[in-house]
């Protein structure tokens, strides 16, 4: 065996070595665990997500498909299926009416399943087949208004179908809310004989693929350059913006709970490094005396840090990967799916935490220590300079860096790295002037409170570093509260238990009310009736929106398309108005449509209404809340604008499970209504949401015992020093209750402080989180501020007392000729 | 008596930078030792005695003037040559022992040869505490041992390497009458026997009465004590 390691053993067992060990371990394997959990949870949320794309991923085109994506696909051994769909008139024995017809090839869908049922207005049973050659699926709503039942016959240009199954829903079906008619699905063998397909028909083709994650993104590096205009690639999370945006949402979190996690590893592993290093200052300068050059030096101290970081990074990623494993089964038992199994791809992450914090951390430290002249270590009252300021830049950097690849961006951890150089001077400086203003109030060393907050002063460097650690974790605890019950809220919020589950569009004025008079007797609440004009936005201050936009890439959504405008005397719910004046006679537009189409107050639009045009200002902007499943619009005109346009009604209602079928049993008396049930997509939302804050509770709690942990660690690092201290106060005569008192009120002021602080600081990061990343609104949050405090005096107090209980039995004696 | 210089020193300087700005500690040391030779050096605490030990040992590096060491010089050298020719000639004890904490008091005395990939370290160290009269607390802990033991650890680690020089910082600085006689007696001992050159800083005036020479240290300067 080698110097090396024979040194090393040794080491082992006076525990310096260990403490190391040990905050290399937490780190990794916090980091490893998070990272591998986020990862589970992604490819979770995405395959869920998968079944309302009816696919992983999607093309989308206007063309008919060309044969070398298919060719491509099988290359890749993906899984492919195709499906046309379309708008054709249907006809039955004595009527006819437009629908939304889809062909699709066999094994569509690729994930997820059909919804279908034997009895008109059923709530379903799932297939994952879709209908046989000669058989078509019709929607409740289109049986009814063709009046054909199960067994009857429908004609689809020159062929011939059988009515086999009501369909309920249609997995990849467009969620978007108002392009809905009856609907209907049916073969793809089919469709040649239909002849409906002619050149210029205005089709949608979309290839769906299903497979192995690397082989769809290579499919996507190979496909993206190749599509023109009227295609498209598709993924999960881009549909349904309402379900993107939760998700999207909760990855931000667990990406910042992974960041946060990253910091306080950085932090247990300055702590302990530098503790390593101090504890070997000795021991370098001793064999330097002894005759070691620092080439072997540096090998010994080279090999041990290798292999500390070898047995580190093993046992770190070990237990991450069980605590992940532990928390997936915690949660399978709620979740709805099984969570895929990890990437193990994943687990470099947790392996460059640790190399990098020890780099960082170790290594600077130690090339120093090698070069420091013995003499001036062994001398009693020389003092070593080590170049910490320096030391902790590169540190600083390192975890900024880490952060960066782990986020894979720069806003978080630049947010994240202001706030908490922000908090460093201020903790210097507040803590300098309390802890001085705690020493001029109390003099002499008559009772736990003197002698404590004296040392407060006394140490004062020290104290400040450790005030800055406790702050820094405790902050840190309370971003992620805060940032958890600001999502969790506002998940429920946006997503009330009785959320709006159906639209009725097409209603007439004269409708209205006996269709209030039926729902209202089914006790079935509903939302305001909007008037609905359809037109399109043609102008911009008074240049035309194709010489704004000639490609038709990039064009804003206001401008893209058909709009359905409609007015209100009041702003409506779920709608607030961020500038302006909603009663003004102009229009109110929606602030992310009139972002993206860089309009402010006062631009004027141009909008072709069937054909009469009229010019008004923005008078107003407003916000409007898309996952309240409340009727929204991006344009609302004035009341004069719309009144002599013959509209259409839409509503929005809440239709429990008993209601169901009563309700749409009334509404057959309105064929020419359209109802539009989103109950499934809500549902499906209303899980994912359940599961994640179940997944970021735990994650919360994970990262909470991680930060224990590291306060512990940083408790012990300056304990010795405070336990000699005490010691000598014994000697000196004093009771260890008094010393204990003392270390109380020592460690119970930091808290305090430490908590104070970290309160301003949270509440300070999390405005910019909520404003930069979450896109939400700024909200105070008193809890932190009575949380702060209390979690610092309380926690802190008791790690230091319950450190330092043994040490405080020991005879004074064995502790003075110790250390 | 062999007269080869062991020990040569010429217009040695030493400044250190402190926070009240910079002090010259050795103000212009000259002088010379021969092989085999004890010689203790005396004078007021603060005096920069400790200071020109360690940087007889080479230590740390002089800010002006020479060190030579059997002819070689330390000024100049690269940390890894210096490092090199303490290995090769020198031995130190310090007065406050400087065991390894985490080290038995065996594993202590067997880093020297270690340090020279020495496969029979083992067996070297356990003749020495033998020779010390510690052949009982082999492993025991440096804590676990009275100063006088730590001392007499230290001295067994500074003979391990078999050094041609040794340097001892009042090495009864921390001891009582009693301990201190034994350390001082197995100094002598190891001089006399290996014919190492002992170089001693010292308070004790019979100590100091007991070495070949006597220089005396006052203000940064070096002179000899006339007998
Ligand atoms: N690295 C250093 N930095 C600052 N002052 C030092 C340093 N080394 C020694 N001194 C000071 O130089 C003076 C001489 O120290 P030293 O050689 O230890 O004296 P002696 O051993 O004679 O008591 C003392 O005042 C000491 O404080
Ligand atoms: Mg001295």
């Amino acid at each position: 065996m080698s110097f090396t390691f024979r040194l090393m053993l040794r080491d082992l067992r006076s525990g310096d070595l260990l403490t190391l060990l040990l905050a290399l371990v937490i780190s990794v394997s916090t980091v490893t665990s998070i990272g591998l959990f986020i990862d589970r949870l992604q490819l979770s949320f995405e395959q869920e997500s998968a079944n309302l794309l009816a696919a992983d991923r999607l093309v989308r085109s206007d063309d008919e498909l060309p044969d070398e994506w298919k060719v491509k696909a099988e290359a890749l051994s993906l899984r492919y299926a195709e499906r046309i769909s379309f708008t054709t008139m249907m006809f039955a024995d004595n009527s006819l009416q437009l629908s939304q017809l889809s062909a699709v090839t066999e094994g569509y869908p690729l994930k997820g399943a059909y919804l279908v049922d034997d009895t008109l207005f059923g709530t379903g049973q799932s297939s994952t087949e879709a209908p046989q050659p000669g058989e078509i699926w019709v929607s409740s709503r289109l049986a009814s208004l063709l009046n054909v039942q199960i067994g009857n016959q429908v004609d689809v240009g020159d062929a011939t179908f059988t009515v086999t199954k009501y369909l309920v829903r249609d997995p990849g079906s467009s969620t978007s809310a108002f392009a809905i008619s009856p609907r209907a699905v049916m073969n793809m063998a089919d469709l040649a004989a239909t002849n409906v397909i002619i050149p210029g028909s205005r089709v949608r083709y979309s290839l769906l693929l299903a497979g192995e994650r690397a082989a769809l993104s290579e499919y996507e590096d190979w496909i993206t350059p190749q599509l023109n205009e009227g295609q498209r690639w598709q993924t999960p999370t881009q549909r349904g913006e309402r379900i993107g945006d939760t998700i999207g949402r909760a990855e931000s979190f667990l990406l910042l709970a992974g960041t946060l996690a990253v910091i306080m590893s950085g932090v247990a592993m300055a702590l302990a490094s530098a503790r390593f290093v101090k504890r070997h200052l000795m021991q370098v300068a001793i064999l330097k005396t002894l005759g070691a050059t620092p080439k072997l030096l540096g090998k010994v101290f080279f090999q041990q840090l290798f292999t500390l970081f070898l047995a580190g990074a093993l046992i770190g990623l070990g237990i991450g990967w069980a605590i992940q494993e532990l928390i997936a089964s915690i949660l399978s038992g709620l979740m709805s799916t099984a969570l895929p199994e990890p990437s193990v791809s994943r687990l470099w992450l947790g392996v460059a935490t640790g190399a990098i914090s020890m780099l960082v951390f170790c290594l600077p430290l130690m090339s120093h220590l090698i070069k420091i002249s013995p003499l001036s270590v062994l001398q009693p009252n020389a003092k070593v300079e080590l170049n910490t300021v320096f030391i902790y830049v590169i540190g600083f950097m390192g975890m900024y860096g880490l952060m960066c690849v782990y986020t894979n961006g720069f806003l978080l951890p630049s947010i994240m790295t202001a706030a908490i150089s922000a908090i460093a001077l201020f903790v210097a400086g507040i803590g300098w002037m309390a802890f001085k203003l705690g020493r001029s109030l109390t003099s002499g060393a008559t009772s736990g409170w003197q002698i404590g907050l004296a040392s407060l002063y006394r140490r004062l460097v020290p104290n400040l570093f450790q005030l800055l650690v406790f702050t820094l974790i405790i902050m840190l605890t309370l971003i992620l509260i805060g940032v958890k019950s600001n999502l969790i809220a506002d998940w429920q919020q946006q997503l009330p238990e009785d959320a709006p589950n159906h639209y009725l569009f097409n209603v007439q004025a004269e409708q209205i009310e006996s269709i209030n008079d039926a729902t209202d007797a089914l006790n079935v609440p509903r939302s305001d009736w909007y008037p609905m004009v359809r037109g399109r936005v043609i102008e911009a201050n008074g240049e035309s929106v194709e010489a704004l936009y000639p490609e038709e890439r990039g064009e804003p959504e206001l401008y893209e398309r058909e709009l359905n405008l409609t007015w209100s005397d009041s702003i409506g719910k779920g709608n607030e108005l961020v500038a302006g004046d909603f009663s003004a006679n102009g229009l109110s537009v929606e602030q992310k449509a009139a972002q993206e189409a860089k309009l402010s107050l006062g631009d004027e639009l141009t909008i072709n209404i069937g054909g009469n045009i009229i010019t008004l200002p923005i008078t107003s902007i407003r916000t409007v809340d898309w996952g309240s499943m409340q009727p929204n619009f991006y344009l609302m005109l004035p009341k004069s604008a719309l009144e002599d346009y013959p509209a259409n009604f839409v509503s929005s209602l809440f239709i429990d499970e008993t209601a169901a079928q009563p309700f749409y049993k009334a509404m057959s008396q309105f064929p020419t209504v359209s109802i539009l049930n989103v109950g499934d997509i809500l549902k499906q939302i209303q899980s994912i949401i359940g599961q994640l804050s179940k997944a970021i509770q735990l994650v919360l709690f994970c990262i909470l015992s991680a930060g224990a942990l590291v306060l512990l660690a940083s408790v012990r690092s300056t304990l010795e020093e405070r336990l000699e201290e005490g010691a000598l106060l014994r000697v000196l005569g004093a009771k260890s209750a008094l010393v204990r008192q003392a270390l109380l009120v020592e460690f119970g002021a930091l808290g305090f402080f430490a908590g104070i602080i970290a309160a301003l600081g949270a509440e300070a990061c999390l405005f910019g989180l909520q404003v930069f990343v979450f896109n939400s609104q700024a909200s105070v949050h008193p809890l932190l501020w009575v949380l702060g405090p209390v979690i610092g005096v309380c926690v802190i107090s008791t790690i230091g007392i319950f450190a330092s209980r043994t040490v405080l039995k020991v005879p004074p004696m064995l502790l003075l000729r110790g250390l | 008596m062999a007269s080869n210089t062991a020990i040569k020193v010429s217009n040695l300087t030493h400044t250190v930078t402190s926070n009240t700005g910079d002090l010259t500690i050795l103000k212009g040391i000259n002088m010379e030792i021969k092989e085999s030779e004890s010689v203790a050096i005396v004078g007021s605490s603060g005096s920069g005695k400790s200071t020109l030990l360690g940087l007889l040992a080479g230590l740390d590096v002089n800010t002006s003037g020479e060190v030579f060491l059997y002819d070689q010089a330390f000024s100049g050298q690269s940390e890894e040559r210096r490092a090199l020719i303490r290995g090769e000639y020198v031995g130190f004890v310090f007065q406050s022992f400087h065991l390894l904490p985490s080290l038995q008091a065996i594993e202590n005395v067997m880093l020297p040869a270690e340090l020279k990939g020495d496969k029979e370290a083992r067996k070297k160290a356990e003749v020495l505490l033998e020779k010390v009269g510690l052949s009982h607390r082999l492993t025991h802990y440096p804590n676990q041992l009275s100063g006088g033991e730590q001392q007499r650890v230290a001295i067994a680690r500074a003979f391990a390497s078999n050094p041609k020089i040794l340097f001892a910082d009042e090495p009864t600085g921390n001891l009582d009458e009693e301990n201190g006689k034994l350390i001082i007696k197995l100094l002598f001992e190891l001089n006399q026997s290996q014919g190492t050159t002992l170089v001693m800083v010292t308070h004790d005036n019979e100590l100091a009465k007991m070495c070949d020479r006597q220089l005396v240290m006052s203000a940064g300067q070096l002179t000899e004590k006339s007998l």
